[in-house]
């Protein structure tokens, strides 16, 4: 909060960027975007399946095969869609404390 | 704690020492929830930035959903003291209320695992009071996992 008045020339640039670079990439349906969760040391195997068994609907089967991804090759992609809705993918995995991000399918 | 599966509930039963320890432990939640600041790595952990390499879009992200986890966070947290038995005794979870009592518990897990800096490699201190506490914690989240996934 202390850095405010300081931070607030300096965004104001960016985000006009950040709009016109959106607008791009929503005309390229080939580069889908992608939810990502990574491994953290503290959330359980079990939890962590139950929760994409929740969120997703994913039978257990492969929920467990994407949270062994996570907890053996250090993150997983759970879902892939428009930039919208991975974001709000991630705030849901959020508010269950899983270590998520929104990206680019590369 | 006892839990067990009982048709479409969780039947509960705590000890009056786990009860008083679980209505605590909400309570500091509670406060971290209202009180906590941007930079302690409490918040940081349960608000993630929301990209890995594009501070203005998570800045962004941020602004969008984050007043929305926290109100979220505080409400279950809230609604968890509230069916907690005061000292002891046994109580009912519908599938619902079992999903939200087990994020509750993670919440709190995070919490203090951050505090403790609980990392895949290293041990943690076996003498310390927040070392059993997170380790009881782990305990209580598992078995309702379990019994919820069952």
């Amino acid at each position: 909060m202390s850095s405010t008045s300081t931070a607030t020339p300096v965004r104001e640039p960016e985000v006009a960027e950040q709009v016109d670079e959106r607008a791009d990439e929503q005309l390229d349906p080939d580069r889908p975007w992608v939810t990502v969760v990574w491994n953290d040391p503290v959330n359980l195997m079990s939890y962590v399946t139950h929760v994409f068994m929740k969120v997703f609907g994913y039978p257990k089967e492969k929920a467990t095969a994407l949270m062994l991804d996570v907890h053996q090759k250090g993150k997983a992609i759970v879902s892939s869609g428009p930039r919208e809705r991975m974001e709000g993918d991630t705030a849901t995995l959020h508010g269950y404390g899983l270590w998520a991000t929104v990206q680019r399918d590369s | 704690m006892k839990v067990r599966r009982k048709q479409s509930v969780l039947r509960v039963d705590l000890l009056p020492s786990e009860s008083a320890l679980l209505g605590e432990i909400f309570d500091d939640l509670s406060e971290l929830l209202v009180a906590s600041e941007e930079g302690d790595p409490v918040v940081q952990r349960l608000y993630p930035d929301g990209y890995t390499d594009d501070d203005a879009a998570s800045a962004e992200y941020r602004e969008l959903v984050a007043a929305d986890l926290k109100a979220e966070r505080s409400a279950r947290v809230q609604a968890c003291r509230a069916e907690l038995p005061p000292s002891g005794g046994r109580f009912e979870l519908d599938d619902e209320a079992a999903d939200r009592w087990i994020r509750v518990i993670n919440d709190v897990r995070l919490a203090v695992g951050t505090r403790l800096g609980v990392s895949e490699t290293e041990e943690l201190d076996p003498e310390s009071e927040s070392t059993a506490l997170y380790h009881w914690l782990t305990g209580v989240q598992e078995m309702l996992v379990m019994h919820l996934m069952a």
